[in-house]
């Protein structure tokens, strides 16, 4: 495990390579980003045996790294302490569920990509950001302190950005990379403050220290749930939280295995992690951080429910059940403590499931150059292989057992139902919902008649290349969620069931697995009852949604402008930014252009205008001039000695 | 009042009387005889001061020489300037600034303190200066005397019409 | 015997040479023709070496400087006289102007 720095080494160094060498590697290098990930994830195994081995007892040797810069006696606002940027990992539970996650599902889209990508513009550049991506978010899962934890945060973004807009000739890939930068850097000013806010007072930035702070009671309970709320600002700028969640749907014009890797299983869910991992913190702030994030991930979850059920691009489908799906995580981790095991449950096999979700659809679109649902249609029968892949994905997500997506969302509701009957409640009315939107945008894919002809002619199955890591997925989506029982569990060598193995990060005790049979018939019935539902409206004609859509045409209008959210986001820029820009613009070029830098020299070509007026050619002009400032002299030389 | 003073007072009475006559008077030949007039109105105070030798180098070149180099100056500069206005468009000016120089000088004047040796003027007659001048002031002498040929090779040079000038 | 020096007092010749040389000012500033200038300039060197006279005879009685400088004062005077006519007929003849104000070439 103290080698565990080489999981984003290696594709660190692949990033290198390909950034500077694609253009001469025959292949443009792909194979050694493949090779680079593929290599990470072998040794994930290896780590995760020295980890497993040494469970359940106390983790030795699970650290590494070095202080890179220190710089001592820094004041700020009061306190003085030393500032160290350690670069630093670590490796337990939380981590390890992270490392599984980003190792595979990486490997997955770097094969996927081999197919899809081929024969686009910059495909080596590509591979290479792909690479830098990995490093960054493998690093940031391994991170031992909140500095370095900040830089490679904005390492992802920064990879996000130059992915979403890999097609930047395209204007709105290039606003979407904007958009998706921008709001993810108001979220990461947030996390900035939250980190400074805790070295102001820690002293330091390693985060098992100010851990054990925060569980000792040294941190005064106000500024500590100040300092929270900062970090989940960040953690919902990153994982699309309401307000935040404007640039996800925006981000989809980026490649499709772009979509599926770094929009749906690994950096969206850093703020997940994120907040599971500082739930140390949010355990000894006040209730109100909690609730906060509780609040958030329910408005996120809801919104994007209903949204999902009017969109028409596929891509922006899935990545509506993505915001729903992060907002489900996000209400997890509001339970608390006890809900850590479940969010981090739901990460785990929503990974799965979403990656393959996204990668169908690329599939689909790779086939028929098309991504609107009123050109496609009836495509089940062209592309079985991605038709029963989408359903398990699609299947998955709705929470129909015994797919990894009912344990999951299962989990969910039974930390909600000892919390508070209000989320629980909540959170069961979004079942039938994610249900019905999951089965329009199967059926109106794969089912029925072919809206386009040009493009039903088109499809075909994809290449090998792309199938195969879609059944792979498939079959994980499927059966990713038996981990939760412990028989299971201990055969691939956890000491108990995934839940109890996650809670050990954090609580000394864990309780046995049990599995919940009320809530889980309640949410079984819901599901079945959205999925009929679903099937009902939209199968078909989807007569009944036309219908439905012709006789409330506001609150139809209402979904597809995504609630007016983002229309309010540009008035904002409009008329306070740019208003405040064109006051500072007015001041730029009034006060310092035309007053300082230009008047000053009117100012003097003027005085140089009237001067030269002395200059009159004459002599006896000049000799009245000697001759007056002789007196002039003598005169002051009189009074100044008188 | 002796005798002296009333000497002393006609004297720089005319002499400043014809400077004025200099520098106000519209015909310029007129200018130029008022000049001679103050320049032997000066050798009068060169004998009241008891340097008779000055005296007669001053009427000599000054108001002989010099003076008559100037009429000749102005004879050959006399185009179709007939005098209308003599003095220029800056004469209020002039009349300040002179005014205050002069009352600098006069403050001067009053301010300071002179030191005054009565009854031991010093008669210097012209043996002395000429002994002075040939052992002490040699040098000056000789430099003063280079000046001039300078001063006249170079008049010459300058003022020399060339052919086919007008 | 009494020489006059001895009755004047020293200040009366240092005003009167002032007066002669403020009016010799003003004769170079206002006077339009350059040899009316010239003359204003040989009053102004006259009342110098009245100046340097008065100095000599009441202040410097054994060596007399200022004699000798009011001596050197005539002789230059004398030299810039030729060479000043000279510059003035040259001027002259090329302008046929002998108005200081006419020759006024640098002009803004």
């Amino acid at each position: 495990m103290e080698q565990a720095w080489l999981l984003p080494a290696i594709p660190a160094g692949a990033f290198v390579v390909l950034a500077l060498l694609n253009g001469y590697l025959p292949r443009r290098g792909d194979f050694i980003a493949i090779g680079a990930i593929a290599a990470s994830f072998v040794l994930f195994f290896a780590v995760a045996i020295d980890l497993l081995d040494q469970l359940p007892g106390e983790l030795e040797h699970n650290t590494s790294g070095f202080d890179w810069l220190t710089i001592n006696g820094i004041q700020l606002l009061g306190q003085t302490n030393d500032f160290v940027l350690r670069i630093g990992f670590r490796v337990d539970q939380l981590t390890l569920v992270m490392l599984a996650v980003v190792t595979f599902i990486g490997l997955m889209v770097q094969v996927y990509s081999l197919g899809y990508m081929k024969g686009e513009v910059r495909y080596g550049w590509y591979y290479a950001v792909l690479s830098l991506f990995l490093a960054s978010m493998l690093t940031l899962v391994l991170a031992d302190n909140f500095l370095l934890l900040y830089i490679v945060w904005e390492g992802v973004g920064i990879c996000s950005f130059l992915l979403i807009g890999h097609y930047f000739e395209r204007r709105s890939a290039a606003e979407a990379a904007k958009k998706a930068f921008v709001t993810t850097r108001l979220g990461d000013v947030a996390l900035l403050i939250g980190i400074i806010l805790l070295w102001r007072e820690a002293g330091t930035f390693d985060m098992s220290e100010i851990f054990h702070m925060a569980e000792a009671g040294e941190f005064d309970q106000g500024y500590l749930t100040m300092a929270t709320l900062f970090l989940f600002g960040g953690a919902a700028g990153k994982s699309a939280q309401f307000p935040f969640h404007v640039w996800l749907p925006d981000a989809m014009e980026g490649p499709t295995p772009v979509s599926a890797l770094i929009h749906a299983a690994t950096m969206v869910v850093a703020g997940v992690y994120l907040v599971a991992r500082v739930m140390p913190l949010f355990e000894a702030s006040y209730d109100g951080a909690l609730y906060v994030v509780l609040a958030i991930g329910l408005i996120t979850t809801f919104i994007s429910a209903f949204m999902g059920l009017v969109m028409t691009d596929i891509k922006r489908v899935v990545a509506y059940s993505t915001l729903n799906s992060l907002g489900l995580m996000m209400v997890a981790l509001g339970f608390g403590e006890a809900g850590v095991g479940a969010a981090m449950l739901y990460l785990f096999s929503h990974a799965f499931f979403k990656a393959l979700l996204f990668l169908a659809c690329g599939s689909v679109i790779h086939a028929t150059e098309k991504q609107e649902v009123t050109a496609l249609g009836g495509l089940g029968r062209k592309m079985p292989i991605t038709r029963a892949t989408f359903l398990v994905g699609a299947m998955a997500m709705a929470g129909l057992v015994p797919l990894s997506g009912f344990f999951a969302k299962d989990e969910i509701l039974v930390a909600a139902e000892h919390f508070s009957y209000a989320p629980f409640i909540l959170i069961l009315a979004t079942l039938p919902i994610t249900a019905m939107y999951m089965v329009r945008v199967y059926l109106l894919t794969f089912s029925g008649e072919p809206k386009d002809a040009h493009a039903h002619e088109h499809a075909h199955e994809s290449a090998p290349l792309m199938s195969w890591p879609l059944v792979l997925l498939a079959g994980l989506a499927a059966v990713a969620g038996l981990v939760v029982f412990e028989p299971i569990g201990k055969a691939i060598g956890l000491e108990s069931g995934f839940l109890g193995f996650v809670e050990s990060v954090l609580v000394e005790e864990v309780h046995a697995f049990e599995f919940n049979w009320p809530v889980a018939i309640l949410s079984s019935l819901l599901v079945g009852g959205g999925l009929g539902a679903g099937v009902m409206i939209w199968g078909g004609e989807a007569a009944p949604a036309t219908a439905a859509a012709a006789r409330f045409p506001a609150v139809h209008r209402l979904l597809l402008n995504k609630f007016y959210v983002d229309a309010f986001y540009q008035w904002a820029i409009n008329n306070v930014v740019l208003g405040f820009a064109k006051v500072i613009a007015f001041f730029d070029r009034a006060v310092v252009n035309d007053t300082g830098v230009n008047g000053s020299g009117e100012v003097t070509n003027g005085l140089g205008f009237l001067l030269k007026f002395q200059q009159t050619g004459k002599l006896p002009n000049y000799a009245l001039a000697m001759v007056l400032g002789v007196a002039v002299l003598a005169i002051v030389g009189f009074s100044v000695k008188g | 009042m002796t005798v002296a003073n009333l000497v002393f007072y006609l004297i720089a009475a005319l002499a400043i009387v014809a400077a004025l006559g200099v520098v106000t008077v519209p015909n310029v030949v007129h200018a130029a005889l008022f000049l001679i007039l103050s320049l032997l109105a000066v050798a009068g105070f060169y004998i009241l001061l008891s340097n008779e030798f000055l005296a007669i180098v001053q009427v000599l070149i000054y108001a002989g020489a010099v003076a008559t180099i100037i009429i000749f100056g102005l004879m050959l500069t006399r185009g179709t300037d007939l005098p209308t206005v003599s003095v220029g468009g800056q004469w209020p000016l002039a009349l300040l600034a002179s005014g205050a120089f002069g009352g600098a000088v006069a403050a001067a004047v009053i301010d300071s303190t002179w030191p005054r040796d009565v009854g031991e003027v010093t008669l210097v007659s012209i043996n002395d200066i000429g002994a002075v001048l040939f052992k002490d002031w040699l040098l000056p002498f000789e430099i003063v005397s280079v000046v001039l040929l300078v001063a006249l090779i170079g008049a010459i040079v300058i003022s020399t019409q060339e052919e086919g000038e007008a | 015997m009494e020489t006059a020096a001895e009755q004047i007092p020293l200040e009366h010749f240092l005003f009167a040479a002032g007066v002669l040389f403020s009016i010799g000012v003003y004769g170079v500033l206002s006077r339009r023709n350059a040899v009316l200038i010239l003359m204003s300039v040989e009053l102004m060197l006259n009342a110098v070496a009245v100046n340097f006279v008065a100095f000599a005879v009441y202040t410097d009685g054994a060596l007399f400087r200022g004699l000798i400088f009011a001596v050197f004062v005539i002789i230059i005077a004398a030299a810039e006289v030729g060479l000043a006519l000279g510059i003035i007929l040259r001027v002259f003849r090329n302008r046929a102007t002998a108005n200081v104000d006419e020759v006024s070439q640098l002009k803004w």
